[in-house]
């Protein structure tokens, strides 16, 4: 007796708890309330821990973009809304992120992520889902030409993106620069031996030789390190006149640091990763004279980056947008714009969700628009079209614009 | 010019800083066979305890040589409170716990201050930059900072004293009997709850000179600077033996050394060409612990660890 | 809770007097415990909120949503444990010892998740003008069973707080239950794999606050049930039908992606198969054998590098190299095999922790290794920093693992394939794990663990035995990592760390090792299913989550050293002990584990 009823409130219960979930998933779409649809841009970085400092820069660079859209209205009816992952800087993290991404039905396309080595775990969920991704900072060659990007370049996902230029031009830049603009001959070339700050090194130093320059020595330091005396002392010893850094800033700033504390006052020469205020913050008087290339003109000539950087301050947001803040404006608008040409083209209303992300593609490939960061196009490739670098030097603790210009060679 | 002397230089001093981290896990380890992963964050904690005194408290322009002692005591507070709060509230309800439960404990307790320190810490979410010694000596083919000076004074003055107290003072020997039986030296009358927290504390408190000797030298500190730094130390720790103080110091001192060498010749070796230079450095210093760990298994200055283990 | 500071302190009267903490006749503190069970589940149906804008829409009347339903959950619980309190048949089972702590934590998974759900209204909404009268209801019903179980008697203590630690103990005596027929054993079992496969597929759904509801609510309610005895009557069923439990727990993990519309959490489920396949290989090392590695999940690494290498990218050195997925997997374990022996064979004669530091050293050097094997700064093998991306997708007789399939009607995305395969192999990792640790090798390896000397005076070759663990713990990561590989398209040098803020990293193995409950086959995959979840969901901290993780961590090891699902005899020994201790060989609360973690 017990028993057969014990049997049967169990299976009134499961039943029960069963029933109660199915109930739990009322419809949630997206709901259109007076009219406007809400469409969410995707955001993947690293928003917690190590990275998260660049990450959170990219997280409200679109955040800001999203808000000026929503109040200029720039697609009528059309409200934007941020939906921002942290990926830990981890690819299988950043892979889940991306399909949840695809997994959200108004998700219309995402920015992100930061690191080349997470993009390699996105890029293919995206490409399956037919929808746009857009690095702000992603540097890899070969993310959008190809293995052999050198020689053959072959796009090998036409839904990815990046608003970043690749390691190729600026390395190149770099190389001209320290050559003919610097009338430096003898180069110590130093990375971290991550993806962006390997890449660059390498342009740099071929770049270098090709332009007859010697190289004075090579080392490849880990990230997180704090001791470079050894390196410090292998530079001295070389007789090298300049450094060239292939990396983020924190390992950088640290390097000159010990460079100029041990009597080696040569320049430091690094890439857009070590292109920011804390550069300069953190190696005070070391950082003098020191110099990074970053891609478009300087902020500072074109209002709407003013603009930026004063929402960015005034709005008490954390992170830093020095690095990629830019271009992950840039990112969101281009994505924010095809949404309205894809409205546009069809009559004013917007297809249903998949024929959406698949138009939107097809339209952020011909953006044609004037960003913060200059003019916002891309190549066959996915690649920016903005090929316009600068290079910068520190003068007097702050960035001075020293040369502009595009490479070509 | 021949750099080996520089090199040399550069890996003394970097093994020093080592040492004196080194001294608060084997201390720990000796008493309550604990290793305190969390120690590398107590070092990082002292930076940022010095650096609220320069910062925050003193006047600007304080000269430095005022500033330093004050920013030594300032680091030492915050590292011997973290040090002994860790203790009190974390790892002693555990001390009849299975051994690896006080290492998770420890794994959470080192993202846990991070994390505070990133979160709160004003500007800390990235390097905040720190006073440095800069003014250089030239002796002979070798540049040294004032700070360098400053770190081996700070690191031998520890020693000493540490070496003096363990041995002379009432409280070390009670904390060597407590290292050799803890029971029956509970039972001669020694309290081993306040053995333990002196050995955190003094580990906590030469984790901040050591802070404090980083920050002078490189000039700047983050969240982040007590990982890789813990890591070594404790590497250093097992190399000298763990449990023995003078161990911790040499196996520092040997362990700086090692790295910065083959950071610095490892490539002048035919067919090693790839395999030198600051990346491979760690691996080196792996290898060579792993060495010694085989041919001397209780460390270089270690005592028996059969019934330790 | 407040109302428990009125308790009136009269003197003790006989010792075996028994009384409630708030003095209410027992009549009445029944009569509040259902009333308010039912009233709080009756609040559910009325309307919260006037904005659709709290997610989960609370504004509709008569239809529960997102956080009601757990309420509701946690209230249809209590009312039955209020049901069971008046000795109604058939209900007994629920309060096989008749204590009061189920009572008392039914009523508190109630009262925290509806408290719960009510300050958010008023914090994310802006004030309490956002409540509707059903908030109001619901808040004072979800109180009542708090203050009636708070009031049934119980042996008088001494003072308050002690009262309040008998209100949460685990009865001390829980009766042996009825014999009853296999079938119904065997029902339960079933039932029980379905529920867990319901409650893990809710969770892993679950967001933001929906998500932090679902703790509530299966915390304390995993509390009640672990405290009225039903979870060690559960697990002598399950190792009374040990092969049917487990038949039922791959079942349940095979069901999972059918539960699933969305690839996403699919996609979530693998990483945490893998995560916990690998962790349950690292058991064999530091759970069975007592060896401390640290730097485990470089033979996860290993593993997919190994099959990336030989899986036919065109970024590998091997490029013109495809081999078909068993072969794949074998080479990659095989290949973490050859460096366990070789880690192993010098290291191994080292004790404790001097060993750990070893392996932690073997960690760093895989990862920087690997991370300069480019051909400019090392030998040209892995590709450096950049990884070997593009691994093509695995295709067994034409069935591609990259498309989307129709089974029965249910769509089963890449990630769902994936899994699906995972789970195949996370079961063969069971097996051996299983059969390992019963055989002469795996007592080897517990004498080893608990007494080296003794151990080897009875003449167990010590060096050989832990060589093994260590060997074999290394193959099951190898093989883990060969579907890592082509589940995440690219295999890169970063995730290979000692410590880092997500899965998988030495530290997060061993943490989801101790966790979950080191030397059983269950607890490393809870350790991994929340090691995985807690970072992944609690993304409204932003920034905080990482804090309130190692926070997390630190509580869990205080409260509960010996781990979430202790191995029993670990359990009865670990206050006398103070070593790296462990397991029994046969562990009765194994069974569930897999529902729980496959599911």
């Amino acid at each position: 007796m017990r028993q057969r009823s014990l049997v049967i409130l169990t299976s009134v219960l499961t039943t029960g708890a069963l029933t109660l979930t199915a109930c739990g998933s009322r419809d949630s779409g997206s709901k259109s309330d007076s009219g406007s649809t809400t469409l969410t841009i995707g955001v993947d970085a690293p928003l917690s821990g190590e990275n998260s400092t660049t990450g959170l820069g990219i997280q409200y660079g679109v955040q800001i973009a999203v808000d000026d859209a929503n109040k200029n209205n720039w697609v009528p009816g059309v409200k934007f809304k941020v939906k921002a992952l942290d990926d830990k800087a981890q690819p299988a993290t950043g892979q889940s992120n991306a399909t949840a991404f695809t997994g959200d039905s108004s998700v219309v396309g995402a920015v992100g992520p930061l690191n080349s080595g997470v993009a390699l775990s996105m890029q293919k969920v995206f490409a399956s889902a037919n929808m746009v991704e857009i690095s702000p900072s992603n540097t890899d060659p070969s993310l959008t030409q190809g293995k052999n990007w050198a020689t053959t370049k072959t796009r090998p996902y036409k839904t990815y993106f990046r608003t970043a230029t690749t390691d190729a031009l600026q390395g190149g830049f770099a190389a001209d620069y320290a050559f003919n603009g610097l009338k430096k001959k003898k180069a110590y070339v130093v990375d971290d031996k991550q993806t962006y700050g390997a890449g660059l090194a390498g342009i740099f130093n071929s770049g270098f030789k090709k332009l007859g320059g010697t190289i004075a020595g090579t080392d490849h330091v880990n990230t997180g390190d704090t001791d470079f005396s050894s390196l410090v002392t292998k530079i001295k010893n070389s007789g090298a006149d300049l450094v060239y850094y292939g990396g983020q800033y924190d390992e950088s700033e640290k390097i000159t640091k010990q460079l100029k504390a041990a009597g080696v006052k040569i320049p430091l020469f690094g890439g857009d990763g070590m292109y920011a205020t804390t550069y300069i913050q953190t190696a005070g008087k070391a950082a003098e004279g020191d110099l990074a290339t970053s891609v478009g003109v300087p902020v500072d000539t074109l209002p709407a980056a003013k603009a930026f950087v004063s929402t960015y301050k005034a709005k008490g947001y954390k992170g830093d947008y020095g690095a990629y803040g830019g271009y992950s404006y840039d990112a969101a608008s281009a994505i924010i714009k095809a949404v309205k040409a894809v409205k546009d083209a069809n009559d004013g209303k917007l297809p249903d969700s998949n024929d959406l992300r698949s138009k939107v593609v097809d339209a952020v490939q011909k953006s044609d628009f004037e960003g913060i960061t200059g003019k916002v196009t891309f190549d066959q490739y996915g690649d920016t079209g903005n090929k316009q670098l600068t290079v910068y030097q520190v003068t007097n603790g702050a960035w001075k614009a020293v040369k502009t210009g595009t490479f070509t060679g | 010019m021949n750099t080996l002397p520089q090199q040399l230089a550069n890996g003394l001093l970097l093994g020093s800083m080592y040492g004196l981290i080194a001294i608060g896990y084997t201390m720990v380890y000796g008493i309550v066979q604990l290793i305190n992963f969390a120690h590398g964050e107590i070092f990082m904690t002292g930076a940022f305890g010095a650096l609220t005194v320069y910062a925050y408290i003193l006047p600007d322009g304080t000269s430095m040589v005022v500033a330093v002692p004050l920013m030594l005591i300032g680091g030492g507070i915050v590292s011997v409170l973290v040090a002994v709060g860790a203790e009190r509230f974390a790892y002693r309800p555990l001390r009849q716990a299975p051994r690896l439960a006080p290492l998770i404990t420890a794994i959470g307790l080192s993202l846990a201050l991070q994390e505070v320190v990133r979160n709160f810490y004003p500007g800390a979410d990235k390097d905040r930059s720190f006073p440095s010694l800069d003014g250089s000596h030239d002796i002979g083919s070798v540049t040294i900072t004032d700070a360098d000076i400053f770190l081996v004074v700070a690191a031998i003055v520890c020693m000493s004293g540490l070496a003096w107290f363990v041995r002379k003072s009432r409280t070390g020997r009670a904390m060597q009997a407590t290292a050799q039986d803890p029971d029956t030296s509970q039972l001669m009358g020694i309290d081993t709850n306040r053995i333990i927290v002196i050995a955190f504390a003094i580990g906590g408190f030469f984790a901040a000179v050591a802070a404090v000797s980083y920050g002078l030298k490189y000039g700047n500190i983050g969240y982040r600077m007590g990982f890789l730094m813990g890591l070594k130390a404790f590497t250093a720790a097992v190399m000298g033996g763990i449990g023995n103080i003078y161990g911790a110091m040499l196996g520092g001192v040997v362990l700086g050394v090692a790295e910065t060498l083959a950071s610095a010749y490892i490539n002048h070796i035919p067919g090693m060409q790839q395999l030198g230079g600051s990346g491979w450095a760690n691996v080196w210093a792996f290898c060579l612990l792993i060495l010694v760990l085989l041919f001397r298994p209780q460390g270089l200055l270690g005592e028996r660890v059969a019934d330790r283990a | 809770m407040t109302e428990t500071t009125e308790n009136p302190q009269t003197a003790a009267t006989a010792p075996a007097a028994q009384r409630g903490l708030i003095p209410l006749p027992l009549a009445t503190a029944r009569a509040l415990l259902l009333a308010g069970g039912i009233l709080t589940t009756a609040s559910t149906f009325l309307r919260w909120t006037w904005t659709s804008d709290f997610p989960g829409d609370l504004t509709v009347n008569g239809y529960p949503g997102g956080l009601q339903v757990l309420t509701l959950i946690a209230g249809i619980i209590t009312a039955l444990f209020a049901v069971s309190t008046y000795g109604v048949r058939g209900l007994g089972w629920l309060l096989p010892a008749r204590n009061n702590a189920p009572l008392v934590l039914t009523a508190l998974s109630g009262f925290a998740v509806t408290w719960y759900t009510v300050i958010s209204i008023a914090a994310e909404l802006g004030g309490i003008v956002n409540w509707e009268p059903g908030t109001y209801i619901a808040a004072v019903a979800s109180l009542l069973p708090v203050i009636g179980a708070l009031a049934f008697p119980q042996d008088a203590t001494d003072s308050t707080k002690e009262a309040l630690k008998a209100y949460i103990a685990k009865a001390d005596h829980v009766p042996a239950p009825q014999a009853t027929a296999p079938w119904i054993q065997r029902l339960a079992i079933t039932i029980v794999a379905a529920l867990g496969l319901t409650v893990f597929a809710y969770g892993i759904d679950a967001e933001d606050e929906l998500f932090i509801g679902f703790l509530i609510v299966v915390v304390f309610t995993a509390w009640a049930l672990q405290t009225a005895g039903l979870f060690d009557r559960f697990s002598r069923l399950t190792a009374d039908n040990r092969s049917f439990a487990l038949a039922m727990g791959f079942v349940a993990a095979i069901g999972f992606p059918f539960t699933q519309t969305n690839d996403h959490y699919a996609n979530l489920g693998v990483n945490i198969l893998i995560f916990g396949t690998v962790a349950l290989g690292l058991n064999i090392v530091v759970g069975l054998a007592g060896l401390l590695d640290l730097g485990y999940v470089a033979f996860l690494g290993v593993g997919a590098y190994t099959a990336a290498l030989v899986s036919g990218s065109e970024f590998s050195k091997f490029s013109g190299v495809q081999f078909p997925f068993w072969a794949a997997a074998l080479t990659g374990a095989a290949a973490s095999l050859v460096f366990g022996v070789l880690i192993g064979a010098p290291t191994l004669r080292l004790r404790g922790d001097y060993l750990a530091i070893v392996t932690l050293g073997f960690g760093e050097i895989f990862r920087i290794a690997v991370n300069n094997m480019d051909g400019v700064s090392g030998p040209d093998i892995t590709n450096g920093p950049n990884g070997i991306p593009s691994i093509p997708d695995l295709s067994f007789f034409g069935f591609d693992f990259g498309q989307n399939h129709d089974i029965a009607g249910f769509t089963i995305g890449r990630f769902a394939n994936y899994y699906l395969l995972m789970v195949l192999i996370s079961a063969l990792v069971v097996t051996i794990y299983r059969r390992a640790s019963d055989s002469r090798i795996g007592r080897s390896w517990i004498a080893i663990r608990e007494d080296e000397t003794a151990a080897t005076a009875m003449g167990i070759n010590g060096f050989r035995v832990k060589l093994i663990a260590f060997a074999l713990g290394a193959t099951l990561a190898g093989l883990a990592g060969t579907v890592s590989a082509h589940v995440t398209y690219s295999v890169v040098p970063n995730p290979y760390q000692f410590a880092g803020a997500a899965p998988p990293n030495s530290a997060f193995l061993l943490a989801a090792v101790v966790l979950g409950g080191m030397g059983t086959v269950s607890g490393p995959f809870l350790g991994a299913a929340l090691l995985y979840l807690l970072p992944e969901k609690l993304v409204a901290l932003q920034d905080k989550s990482l804090l309130a993780f190692g926070i997390a961590l630190i509580l869990l090891m205080r409260f509960r050293p010996e781990g979430i699902i202790p191995n029993r005899r670990r359990q009865l020994e670990f206050h006398e002990t103070g070593q790296l201790d462990v397991p029994d060989t046969t562990t009765l609360t194994d069974e569930p584990a897999i529902t729980k973690a496959g599911a």
